[in-house]
């Protein structure tokens, strides 16, 4: 069995977008014989990329969703998640690297490291995740491979080993030179499946021999065995391969290969290399918490007979019903067998479960620790733990960013307000950084999440696959309030007019915290206000903050500290409490100089040198604050931090004056105090917009 | 928050003649390899932001996030050690007042420097009073290009301070005094500090002030965690 554990490889092909990691995916699968013919992203054949399931994710040319699939290489079984590219999916990224032992980090030869592959870089980094990488679309024109080694080296700050070198480029791409063995390989047959094996062309020797060095000197750094090794002139390939896997599961190394998905050339190495340098599910150690005991952290083994501990990762609508991906920690999960949510204590009996082949499945009995298998029919969210009973752990929950956008949607028939519920209870389990609420005020159903692609995507699924039109609102800024300054209350609830009244009197000041996050201290002495009914006045102050009252939005950063009271032996209760927290509270919110804070972004903005200007101009024009310019050849990199508000139609603008050439990305960096003269502009359009609301 | 200027590193101008680079001119910190030479730069940088005055941090060699690092990590420091208590206050002057150009893969040109500082003057209106560059080789570095900062000295009116490496077993100097790599350009550069390490501290010393002749004991003493003046 553990045998068969260390032949398993649960991978990620996460990049930037548009560098071709899906049609990478699709060759793996044909050269695995898991699909019998290749088809291209964009669909030209009608048919459409195998991980692109959804029928949105064929017409737009991009991954939107996770697509997990497993093939076979030379005896090894490999679990693969096909991730996202665009930033407003992160959460998909996200949770994949949570699940995973080792990820292929798809660069292009042309674009290189990008804005975009930084940010998958550092959410790599967060998860502890070793990679290779593979430089692809060397067949493209202005292909630098090297280059982007280099890349990777500088603005990722990675030591790099650069395992192949490539025959030719661009259109003249014949072939890769693999450094470990020192020989030249070649992809025949009309998708490349026959490797020829050769001797490195005469003119390519040197060369091929001054990179050579440079790899068994990084390599060496891991091993003092190669070390000694190449000082004798004796390095072998099972020594230079044992020290590159020793510096890649330590995540101190990544090893670079280079090739073209499209072309067909490379993608039988890179596959060999996942097997060679990334981990086996025993190689990583994985914790969970252990909640009989204050949480602790404990690991996991990766037993198949220890207790079983899997983690639901991501849920899908499919053709087949309601299906839940996990990933086995430890232990074993049997058809038949019962599992117990870590969350809520609920016991599931597992029906059927299945390998997934992107839309395709194969059912299975049993899978073991280290798997990622679906589940069918299972009710969760995702992120929750399942457990045989016996242990009563849970793993860390999963990073999850706030929406910082919303939207209202508003069903065009009954027929769609119907489905549309159904839509967004889906959507809400799915991901969570997809949020829905009804606006009281309004009656409109809110949803909010990531960015605008992120909503437009939501509301097109609703109409196809749910048959939900719903009309939508503009976008809105999912602002937030914070005090400015300390206020004192001194407030009495009082409510004695017949039958059984209503006391309390609490007093105490507020004050902004440090961080965003709201702190209760209780400085009562002497039981002026007794022990039981604090709670109650925390919960009063607690529900204040849902919604300011400045222009309605929830407050952040605020530390409440109660010093004096008073309570009636007869009036007083939980409840009086707190009304009267919720009254104190307002006595003295005006009082704080309540501000209005506006979430800022991290844009980043890649074009080529000559449009730098523009780009600055467009971003000083959104009252953005430039960081930092990094020229790079003749490509440049402007960072900024722009406030949210002021993004909706960027793309546009940055199409327009840049003729196309640049690309953003961007994501959610902090909160800030939004300017006085836009605070008030804004209190009037946000006070117009309830009006027409409730009207 | 005690006075920054007052501990600042640049504190040893008080001692020239001249008291400041001034506008139009070149200033060098030199030093050997690990001593601190660009946190004394970053210092530096310090002393100029706190004095609200824009500053231009144009790196030859490390990416923007590497030398947003370096404020930040010398930041904290100064947070702590001058108890720094409006830190966000201070941190927004910093970050709105100072400006990361970074030139990766040997791509920097005085032509495109140029053209970075009139875009950020032009679409920005962020007219820099300082440059403080980082990376500049000073072993390759010609007459040449010194002249090309200068003449960006001159056209934007600011002073650029720049570090150069020396080494330990190269002790050459030239006929004014002034030590390798420094001696080739000399002429060129208005203000020459050394940040030397003794076994009884870190000093800055003043190597050279202008047209002004220096006292050969010109120096600073600095703490060796904070690089702030201790004397």
């Amino acid at each position: 069995m553990a045998e068969d554990i260390q032949r398993l490889r649960n991978i990620g092909i996460s990049a930037h977008i548009d560098s071709g990691k899906t049609t990478l995916t699709e060759r793996i699968l044909y050269y695995t014989k898991k699909i019998f013919a290749v088809h291209e992203v964009k669909g030209k054949d009608g048919v459409g990329a195998t991980m692109d399931s959804m029928e949105l994710e064929r017409e737009r040319g991009i991954t939107i969703a996770s697509a997990a699939t497993f093939c076979e290489w030379k005896n090894h079984r490999i679990n693969i998640i096909d991730t996202p590219g665009h930033v407003d999916f992160t959460i998909e990224v996200e949770r994949s690297l949570r699940v995973l032992d080792g990820s292929i980090l798809v660069l292009c030869a042309v674009g290189g490291v990008q804005s975009q592959t930084i940010t998958v870089d550092r959410q790599m980094n967060r998860y502890k995740v070793p990679r290779v990488a593979f430089v692809n679309k060397c067949d493209r024109s202005g292909a630098d491979p090297i280059r982007v080694n280099e890349q990777l080296r500088a603005r990722l700050n990675h030591k790099t080993a650069l395992m192949q070198l490539p025959i030719g480029l661009e259109a003249d791409l014949s072939g890769i030179i693999d450094l470990v063995t020192m020989k030249a390989m070649y992809f025949d047959g009309p998708y490349g499946e026959e490797i020829r094996i050769e001797d490195i062309p005469d003119n390519m020797l040197d060369k091929a021999r001054e990179y050579r060095e440079d790899l068994l000197d990084t390599a060496s750094m891991f091993s003092d065995e190669l070390m000694e090794a190449v000082l004798e002139e004796k390095a072998t390939e099972d020594l230079i391969n044992s020290a590159i896997r020793k510096g890649t599961l330590a995540r101190e190394l990544i090893p670079v290969f280079i090739g073209s998905a499209y072309k067909n050339i490379g993608v039988q190495p890179l596959l060999d290399a996942v097997l060679k340098y990334l981990p086996s599910p025993v190689d990583i150690r994985n914790y969970a918490l252990d909640m009989e005991h204050d949480d602790m952290e404990v690991e996991v083994t990766s037993d198949p007979d220890a207790p079983t501990l899997a983690l639901a990762f991501k849920l899908e609508v499919t053709p087949y019903g309601q299906l839940t991906y996990i990933r086995i920690y430890q232990g074993s999960i049997r058809k038949g067998d019962d599992l117990i949510n870590s969350r809520d204590r609920k016991k599931i009996k597992v029906g059927r479960l299945a390998r997934m082949h992107a839309d395709k499945m194969e059912e299975i009995t049993g899978a073991s620790a280290g798997d990622i298998i679906a589940l069918f029919g299972v009710e969760c969210y995702s992120g929750d733990t399942f457990t045989d009973g016996k242990l009563r752990y849970s793993f860390t929950s999963m990073f999850v960013p706030e929406p910082v956008i919303s939207l209202s949607i508003t069903p065009k028939d009954n027929k769609s307000e119907v489905n549309m519920s159904k839509a967004i209870n889906r959507f809400v389990r799915e991901d969570p950084t997809f949020r829905s609420y009804v606006d009281h005020e309004s009656g409109e159903t809110i949803i909010s999440g990531m960015g605008e692609l992120h909503l437009e995507i939501y509301v097109e699924r609703m109409k196809r696959e749910f048959n939900s039109e719903v009309e939508t609102g503009a976008p809105q800024v999912s602002y937030r309030e914070a005090i400015s300054s300390r206020a004192d209350f001194n407030y009495i609830h009082k409510k004695q007019t017949g039958g059984s009244g209503q006391y309390g009197r609490v007093a105490g000041f507020m004050e902004p915290s440090d961080d965003n996050n709201y702190e209760f201290v209780n400085a009562i002495r002497g039981g002026v206000i007794p022990t039981e009914y604090i709670p109650a006045i925390d919960k009063g102050f607690k529900s204040c903050l849902k919604k300011g009252r400045l222009i309605g939005f929830p407050v952040l950063g605020m530390r409440m500290t109660i010093n004096d009271g008073q309570y009636h032996s007869v009036d007083s209760s939980e409840m009086a409490f707190v009304q009267t927290a919720v009254g104190a509270f307002h006595q003295a919110y005006a009082k704080a100089k309540p501000i209005i804070l506006e979430p800022i972004m991290k844009v980043s903005v890649e074009c080529p040198s000559e449009f730098q200007g523009n780009v600055m101009g467009s971003i000083n024009q959104r009252r953005g604050i430039i960081i930092s310019c990094a020229e790079d050849g003749v490509f440049t990199t402007v960072d900024a931090e722009v406030p949210l508000a002021e993004m909706f139609g960027y793309a546009t603008t940055l199409r327009s004056s840049t003729q196309g050439k640049a690309e953003f990305t961007m994501e959610f960096s902090k909160y800030s105090k939004v300017p006085e003269s836009i605070a008030e502009e804004l209190k009037k359009t946000l006070a117009e917009g309830a009006r027409k609301g409730k009207n | 928050m005690k006075d920054f200027i007052k501990v600042s590193p640049l504190k040893l101008l008080e001692l020239s003649s001249s008291k400041e680079l001034g506008r139009g001119n070149l200033g060098v910190l030199m030093s050997r390899a690990g001593v601190g030479k660009t946190a004394c730069l970053i210092h530096i940088a310090f002393d100029k932001l706190f004095s609200n005055k824009k500053l231009v941090h144009v790196s030859l060699e490390d990416t923007p996030d590497r030398v947003t690092s370096y404020y930040n990590v010398i930041f904290s420091d100064l947070v702590k050690a001058l108890e720094i208590k409006d830190e966000s206050e201070k941190r927004m002057l910093f970050e709105r007042n100072r400006m990361i150009l970074a030139y990766m893969h040997h791509s920097f040109e005085i032509k495109r420097l140029m053209e970075n500082l009139r875009t950020f003057v032009e679409k920005l209106d962020f007219v820099p009073d300082c440059l403080i560059v980082d990376g500049l080789n000073f072993e390759t570095a010609d007459k040449s290009t010194l002249e090309g900062f200068k003449a960006v000295a001159g056209e934007f009116n600011v002073e650029i301070w720049f570090s150069a490496l020396s080494h330990r077993h190269i002790t050459e100097k030239n006929e004014r005094g002034i030590p390798y790599p420094c001696s080739r350009v000399d002429e060129m550069l208005g203000m020459i500090l050394q940040l030397n390490s003794t076994p009884t501290g870190i000093f800055l010393q003043l190597l050279k002030d202008h047209d002004s002749p220096v006292k050969a004991d010109t120096s600073v003493r600095l703490d060796p965690n904070t690089f702030l003046v201790t004397e």
